[in-house]
């Protein structure tokens, strides 16, 4: 029998194996960031070990570094020293780090694929339960715990159950492929397969939808896999993963003999069977709004806020859990969502930071003004983002309409840096999760795609973006 | 193991409100437990007791990779989370790590068990008794791997065979 594209890559990075027993699996790539490694490092001193490939892991800082200026000493005194430990634990064990003044400083899992450092048939770890992004280009990777985080910086290899290979078939096209975006048909799958719907799986997205995707489109896919519950997500790589990752910084030089490897084999062989099928036809989808406190609980921009009663069927839990969610974002059934108030606008995060979103976002926002009542951010999620975004000119575009334009980070994603909402602000956020506080205490986030973002900024409320006028 | 049971009858408790973002910057454990579960239970840390377990429903644990959720917990007492089901590296940070057990339960147990109860388990046998009730339920056996590294005492005392 034919394998799927993951138990290929699994396959081919046993250390370990035995029948009934769980796998040793070496680890290609490790990311490394502030938050989630001082105490590996320190598990690593008090042991005496080294990092047993230094040359494999590379560590940025993201998640508490401020997104304004950034020649200000940061104030917040608990992140500066999670920083500096940073600076001073991949010093001390030979990692190479994007410091806060590196023009290659970004969001870990926007740096990776930039630089070449994310690689087809690889696998990739980071104490990050984003890393799943990192699949949209034929490699296998996933979040990790802290723990695991020693693990890997010790000896490159990690003790893991096999997950289930899961299929996701997107059928058709977009009728928009401005106004529909990635976003949307990711928040469309885990609102039909639920938060647990992925729980045990890589899922594999395939078809005709997931095809005409860019590659920073298929990242945002893959991105939120984890937020249906997966382990991972994955894409086969082809012509245009190939293209994107040629010529980078971090690019090996065998790259050619590497992309004829890639073709022939980085595929799921057509005989192959997967545990679990799921198909979305994306003809008809509309730009979708979240509603609740998470990302399953989402409709189109076009419907109400749905009834407990209606969105539960018969789930007392999904019931319970839905009136909660309402209670805390303090919002009625039966509201249409285009008549939702917003005083926060956020543009970032590792789900929607790139380019092409921040390009997208700006042909909405261009010769026009924020709503007078709404505060807009746009953080690119690198530096190397923002360079090439002002090149296009488009930092212009969104502070001439009164946006805020900010240095690159997690920012307001979640609630760890000075970029976070008040309690009570309702915000239309391009990031991935919409738990309660997850944007600070009391806060109430609603996950839209960069254009719906962009459109909500400047009407004070969300509106649906295909109707808007672009010239 | 016994202990007393706080329950949150609800699915996807996620990782921002067993500890918000905002701590991930403490390093020292017992502050960090002061915040367990602030998210959504601000009384938590004035209800919980050293040997207590949580009761919860599909998912728990949804969400980031911290490793500070576990941690918060353990340190704040809890030994054992039991649910309908869990989110993968929550699972595996709570095991790896040695903070507390992840259980998984039968809806029966979940529907069963009451907050405050007084609960027995036993992870040989794979059975929950409910000593306030007089009842026994079955828990889901631990896989193989899990199992060794919680029998070792967290994933770096694991020795494979």
């Amino acid at each position: 029998m034919g394998k799927t594209l993951f138990e290929k890559i699994w396959d081919a990075h046993i250390v370990v194996e035995k029948e009934n027993s769980p796998s040793l699996i070496y680890i290609d790539r490790h990311l490394v960031h502030e938050v989630t490694s001082p105490q590996a490092f320190d598990g690593l001193r008090m042991n005496n070990r080294p990092v047993r490939r230094p040359d494999l892991t590379i560590a940025t800082m993201d998640h508490n570094v401020p997104t304004n200026n950034r020649s200000l000493p940061i104030l917040d005194q608990t992140s500066a020293v999670q920083i500096q430990t940073l600076e001073k634990n991949c010093n001390d064990f030979g990692i190479q780090l994007f410091d806060i003044n590196s023009p290659n400083q970004g969001i870990v899992h926007v740096i990776g694929p930039q630089l070449g450092i994310t690689l087809p048939g690889s696998t990739i770890v980071c104490g990050d339960s984003h890393t799943s992004t990192h699949g949209a280009f034929g490699a296998l990777a996933f979040g990790i715990g802290t723990s695991e985080v020693e693990h890997v910086l010790a000896s490159q290899t990690l003790w893991l159950e096999k997950p289930k290979p899961f299929e996701i078939n997107v059928m058709g096209k977009r009728k928009n492929t401005h106004a529909v975006t990635a976003k949307d048909i990711i928040l469309s799958i885990i609102k039909n397969i639920g938060t647990s719907g992925g729980n045990g799986t890589v899922i594999e997205y395939r078809g005709e939808g997931i095809c005409d995707l860019s590659m920073e489109q298929r990242m945002t896919i893959c991105n939120m896999s984890i937020e249906a519950g997966a382990r991972a997500g994955i894409i086969a790589p082809d012509e245009k993963t190939f293209d994107y990752l040629r010529g980078r910084k971090y690019t090996p030089k065998n790259y050619e003999s590497l992309v004829d490897y890639w073709r022939d084999d980085l595929k799921t062989d057509s005989d192959a069977k997967f545990e679990k099928n799921y198909t979305l036809h994306i003809n008809h989808i509309a730009p979708q709004v979240s509603w609740g406190t998470n990302p399953g609980m989402t409709c189109d921009v076009t419907e109400s806020i749905p009834f407990p009663e209606d969105f539960s069927k018969g789930d007392q839990n999904q019931k319970k859990g839905a009136e909660k969610a309402l209670e805390y974002m303090a919002l009625k059934p039966g509201t249409p969502i285009t008549e939702i108030k917003i005083d926060r606008v956020f543009i970032g995060s590792c789900t929607n930071a790139r380019l092409d979103d921040l390009i997208e976002a700006s042909k909405v926002v261009k010769g026009r003004k924020l709503s007078q009542h709404v505060r807009a951010m746009v953080v690119p999620g690198s530096q190397m983002v923002k360079k090439q975004a002002e090149e296009l000119g488009l930092d212009k575009i969104f502070t001439d309409a009164n946006f805020e334009w900010r240095e690159s980070g997690c920012s307001m994603c979640l609630g760890m840096n000075p970029d976070i909402l008040s309690p009570g602000e309702r915000c239309a956020s391009t990031s991935n999760r919409n738990f309660e506080g997850r944007q600070g205490t009391g806060g109430r986030t609603h996950l839209v795609s960069p254009v719906m973002a962009a459109a909500a900024a400047i009407e004070g409320h969300f509106v649906d973006v295909r109707e808007m006028d672009l010239n | 193991m016994k202990g007393n049971v706080i329950k949150y009858a609800r699915d996807n408790i996620d990782t921002d409100v067993i500890i918000p973002g905002q701590y991930l910057k403490v390093h020292d454990y017992s502050e960090l437990a002061l915040h367990a579960m602030e998210g959504l239970d601000p009384d938590f840390h004035s209800k919980v007791k050293e040997g207590d377990f949580i009761l919860s429903g599909r998912n728990f644990g949804c969400g980031s990779s911290r490793e500070h959720a576990p941690i918060a917990l353990s340190h704040s007492g809890i030994k054992a989370v039991l649910a309908l089901s869990f989110a993968r590296i929550f699972y595996r940070n709570a095991v790896d790590g040695a903070f507390l057990l992840p259980i998984e339960i039968e809806e029966d147990a979940y529907s069963n068990i009451s907050e405050g109860d007084e609960i027995d388990i036993d992870i040989h046998t794979n059975e929950i008794k409910n000593i306030t009730k007089n009842k026994t339920y079955k828990m889901k056996p631990f896989s193989e791997i899990i199992g060794k590294i919680i029998e070792a005492g967290g994933l770096f005392k694991y020795k494979p065979d």
